[in-house]
């Protein structure tokens, strides 16, 4: 992340969204609209004064709404680039004209209430969709009762309660009553491999099931955890490993099951109901919590980025490419990478993403049959920054 | 580059890696300790010190404390010594008077249950790297120019991929392959899965797109016998038939492939399930078979068993691509019989996925009857009865079925010559014999030694998706560097004091890379820099210690031993 | 030698995982890119994992 920051062939544009394409391979030309964050990029440093001071508290996306951030934020503390963003739907001053706190204490003068929205024109002559996933939403899959059950959460909701900077400082904590929870039941394929919701599998899930499973023991050495799974897919490199080490160092369960339901008692302990299919018995088991592993599918705009783009989707609604053209997408000139192209883990996602890179770079690389001498257009950057003044003393 | 005698302003990151660190090590007290410690004038504890903010803070410290020394304590220097050498030098300070001390895999990740011993564990590792740090003298790196062509090892689809990929981008490019023929293990294929096509003809499409690249050079028949170098100038020798020619290569990308697993056959010891090549076959063997029409046609029974020689404690990993090819080969059988009996005995069913799961969807409409068997309940094979058995798990009984075949699904295994070309090329293998990349998520196609890729099965286990988008990968970055031009490596080389050395040749004895030799002229040990790797063979083997590794002295390891046993 | 056509970019939608490591090849090969994002700050949902398998490291 911070690499791509730093870079000084990379020209980072966020907060921004692709809004026309037109063209075709080796000249395409792109609107991009760069919103407003009411932030001068250059000034802000980030140093959070105007986060503690500013009133308005909202719930936080990043961390799905476990927690609060407030209408100033960082999207993330080590996010890229290092700069806040006003949310004006929730900012006071432009719902009401009053406030301007913000603007008040930033030693750095970086607030900018008349910042506009800025349409940007580029002409590349390639493109990468990279756009990754969403969580699918179980609310619907009442038999597990998320959202009706308070201790029934997500694997990426539990990711953030676990984590250090998470809302919850790592403590693994049960939203009914703050009790840590000691005994974790992960239920696996919510949406997934299912005729009615999801056909496909997400690929990932086993792992991440195994790993949540490892950091809850890492937290607490009381931690009993058991994964509710159908197939057990682990067939990256060393994850059979991981997993083994996962039962035998870890203590994790592997439970090859059908979850029927889950049910809560009257202290709002989750209550996992299951066809055991190694013993053909049904069977119950009393838990803390129930972390869902749900479905990883592709994003909410994914259908309108690929008719922006002139792309088709396949049927699980992946950006379409051939098997054997793995980066190909249905227009020539444009490639994908990563989960939006269908179910990867990192590994996979950063191989791909060279090859990506690969194609994109053999469409504006021009061919002199052979090597020449270094009359390049282009920096190479070798050195990755030259030093201000070099210090060595 | 000797350094003026100065006075330490060293500063210290004691990072908490969110709770990689700090779960287990009391970081704030390891904080404090930093400060008291000789030469320390400013030290700070960081939630992600290889974040921007952490990283602008190591920056914003150099100028306003006027560091002239820098220690990190927190993960390996594989992720991050980069990123912290860089905010160095864009703070203004040479990059290698930067020490990385690792309290994460060296401390917190191993002693995760005491927390008091791990604490003061983390000061010591400390002490030692500001001891060190106080020694450390300001180097700079080694401009390399590179030759501007490619070498890929291996004719498989990965090798092939990879090869027309560099060679369409302009760059020249040799492919080396052992056998008379590319293609690889796709040779020994009928069909392949997703897409319904012949393994032959898609091979032929892909070996022409090859061929028809103008520099893009074939050596089949060919083997490397001699690779010396290092990145940007590796000296290779190929032997085609009786004939060895001479190149030189900036970048090499592995693609070597993998082999498909036998069983050992054998009529009176037994065996893994009783296979005799004739009646228990591999799947590589059946697939062989269904180039022939007739033959299909005539099978009534047919059981496939999963997870042969893989999933075991003998070979713990999963082959990834056995399940789709069952499928695959299951699917061929019954669409030429509908009524032959197909069967698959599976533990997990690996179709992961959007298409893989489809073909499973598909293959259990036609018929095609999946049992899962337990690890420690294996089907059993009645040779003599052409019968298996197998302990149905969601029925709770046993089956018997008769066959006409049994088909073992075996694993994809390292090449027998991995070992060897690990050892050419100086990098390493893993347990299992397949190469071992730089970082298995951020890096999954480099090694640590800079110029040389991997891709396909060579890497792991992988189907033809996964191989192509390897091979494109490793091309792209194999690419990188001879696009530049020029590469930079570190300093962290031997230096020869020739006021010293006595001309004996033990170091270029012992010197595994030829990085050192006796000059013809001076009689005294000459350094090529650039090859050198710094591992410090020659100049512990110095018999007049005239020998010195830069940025890894004498003195600095003298003073990190002092600060470990120093008593507080 | 190869040579970037009139100076063309390369544009790469979307700042996870994936989108920066295209990003980071292409550039080191001397080729500009636009990487867009539509949130705040590169990262994607890895920067939402704690930790992430199978090395159990960070995601940062």
């Amino acid at each position: 992340m911070l690499e791509a920051g730093r870079h000084p062939n990379i020209n980072l544009l966020t907060y921004s969204e692709v809004k026309s394409v037109i063209g075709k391979s080796g000249s395409f030309t792109v609107k991009v609209l760069k919103k407003a964050r009411l932030v001068n990029e250059k000034e802000c440093t980030a140093c959070g004064k105007c986060i503690e001071k500013c009133p308005k508290k909202v719930p936080n996306e990043f961390e799905l709404g476990l927690g609060i951030r407030k209408a100033i934020y960082l999207y993330f503390p080590q996010g890229i680039p290092a700069v806040v963003t006003i949310d004006k739907e929730n900012c006071i001053h432009i719902a009401t004209g009053k406030c301007k706190v913000c603007e008040k204490f930033c030693e750095k003068k970086a607030i900018d209430f008349n910042q506009k929205d800025e349409m940007i024109t580029l002409h590349p002559g390639a493109i990468i969709v990279a756009t990754g996933f969403d969580m699918y939403d179980p609310t619907h899959l009442t038999q597990y009762g998320y959202g009706i059950f308070k201790n029934v959460i997500t694997s990426l909701e539990y990711e953030r309660l676990i984590c250090a900077f998470g809302p919850k400082n790592g403590n693994l904590t049960r939203l009914s009553d703050e009790k840590h929870a000691e005994i974790i039941g992960y239920v696996q394929c919510v949406g997934s491999r299912s005729l009615k919701d999801n056909k496909f599998c997400s690929s990932v899930c086993c792992m991440h099931a195994t790993k949540e499973a490892m950091l809850a023991k890492e937290h607490d050495a009381k931690a009993e955890s058991f994964i509710f799974y159908t197939d057990f897919r682990a067939v990256g490199k060393g994850f059979q490993k991981y997993v083994r080490r996962g039962e035998q160092e870890y203590g994790i369960k592997y439970i090859r099951s059908r979850v029927a339901e889950v049910t809560e008692d009257e202290e709002q302990n989750p209550i996992i109901w299951y066809e055991d299919t190694e013993t053909r018995t049904v069977k119950s088991k009393k838990v803390d919590l129930v972390v869902l592993a749900t479905s990883l599918v592709p994003q909410k705009d994914a259908p309108a980025l690929a008719k922006l783009l002139g792309l088709k989707l396949n049927e699980s609604g992946f950006f379409k490419t051939n098997p054997f053209t793995p980066t190909e997408t249905t227009k020539s000139g444009i490639f994908t990478c990563g989960y939006c192209q269908g179910p990867l883990d990192i590994p996979e996602s950063v191989a791909q993403a060279s090859a990506a890179a690969e194609k994109a770079a053999d469409v504006v690389l021009s061919k002199n049959g052979g090597m020449k001498g270094s009359e390049e257009t282009r920096k190479c950057i070798v050195k990755k920054n030259k030093p201000e003044k070099k210090k060595n003393g | 580059m000797p350094e003026e005698k100065h006075v330490s302003r060293i500063g210290v990151f004691i990072c908490s890696c969110g709770t990689n660190i700090a779960g287990f090590v009391d970081v704030v007290s390891v904080t404090e300790y930093a400060k008291g410690l000789p030469g320390v004038v400013f030290a700070q504890n960081n939630l992600y010190s290889c974040s921007e903010s952490g990283t602008q803070s190591i920056k914003d410290a150099i100028k306003e404390y006027n560091l002239n020394r820098v220690v990190v304590a927190s993960c390996t220097p594989r992720t991050h010594e980069p990123t912290f050498r860089a905010a160095c030098e864009e703070a203004g300070l040479n990059p290698f008077l930067f020490e990385f001390v690792n309290i994460r895999e060296h401390c917190s990740w191993v002693h995760m249950h005491e927390k008091d011993r791990a604490t003061e564990k983390s000061k010591e590792l400390v002490r030692m790297g500001v001891a060190r740090a106080s020694l450390l003298e300001p180097g700079e790196m080694i401009e390399v120019e590179v030759a501007r062509s490619a070498l890929v090892i291996g004719g498989g689809i990965s090798g092939i991929t990879a090869a027309t990929a560099l060679a369409e981008m302009g760059i020249n490019v040799v492919l080396v392959e052992k056998e008379k023929e590319l293609g690889g293990l796709i040779r020994a294929l009928f069909k392949l899965y997703p897409v319904d096509e012949l393994a032959s003809e898609f091979l032929k499409k892909n070996i022409n797109k090859l061929r028809k690249q103008k520099n893009a050079d074939i050596l089949t028949s060919s083997e490397i016998v001699k690779i010396k170098g290092y990145i940007g100038n590796y000296s290779v020798s190929v032997k085609s038939g009786n004939k060895v020619k001479e190149y030189e290569f900036g970048t090499i990308i592995l693609a070597t492939g993998a082999a498909s697993y036998e069983p050992e056959k054998t009529t009176s010891k037994k065996t893994l399930f009783n296979y005799d090549g004739r009646n228990v076959i591999t799947q590589l063997q059946l697939e062989k078979k269904l180039s022939h029409s007739s033959e299909v046609s005539a099978i009534k029974s047919i059981v496939m068993i999963q997870c042969v020689g893989s999933r075991v404690p003998e070979r713990i990993y999963c082959s990834k691509i056995c399940c789709m090819t069952a499928i695959k080969n299951a699917q061929i059988i019954k669409e030429k019989n509908n009524d032959a009996r197909v069967t698959i005995l599976y533990r997990d069913l690996q179709t992961y996925g959007v298409e893989y799961e489809n073909e499973l969807r598909k293959a259990k409409q036609a018929g095609i009857r999946f049992i899962r068997y337990a690890r420690d309940k294996p089907p059993v094979i009645d040779t003599k009865k052409k019968t298996v058995k197998v302990y149905h798990e969601l029925l709770g009984i046993e089956i018997e079925q008769t066959y006409d075949f049994v088909v073992l699904s075996t694993p994809l295994v390292s090449q027998p010559d991995s070992l060897k070309l690990s050892q050419a090329l100086k990098v390493p293998i893993d347990e299992h014999g397949f190469f071992l990349e730089a970082h298995v998520k951020l890096r999954p196609l480099e090694f640590a030694t800079d110029g040389i890729y991997v891709c396909g099965c060579a890497h792991w286990p992988a189907d033809i998706t996964e191989s192509i988008s390897q091979s494109l990968g490793a091309a792209s970055k194999a690419a990188i560097p001879l696009i530049c031009g020029k590469v930079s490596v570190e300093p962290v080389v031997s230096h020869v004091d020739e006021t010293k050395c006595s001309g004996c040749g033990i170091c270029e004895e012992n010197c595994p890379f030829g990085a050192i030799k006796k000059d013809s002229e001076t009689k005294k040990a000459k350094v090529t820099e650039v090859i050198c790797k710094g591992c410090g063979i020659c100049a512990t083997n110095c018999p007049e210690e005239a020998i010195t590794i830069q940025h890894y002295k004498g003195n600095q390891f003298a003073a990190q031993i002092e600060a470990a046993f120093k008593e507080e | 030698m190869t040579r970037v056509k009139e100076n063309k970019s390369v544009l790469v939608i979307g700042g996870g995982i994936a989108g920066i490591q295209a990003s980071l090849d292409l550039a080191q090969m001397g080729i500009k890119v636009d990487l867009v994002e539509k949130l705040p700050s590169i990262g994607g949902k890895m920067a939402q994992l704690d930790k992430t398998f199978p090395t159990n490291d960070c995601s940062i």
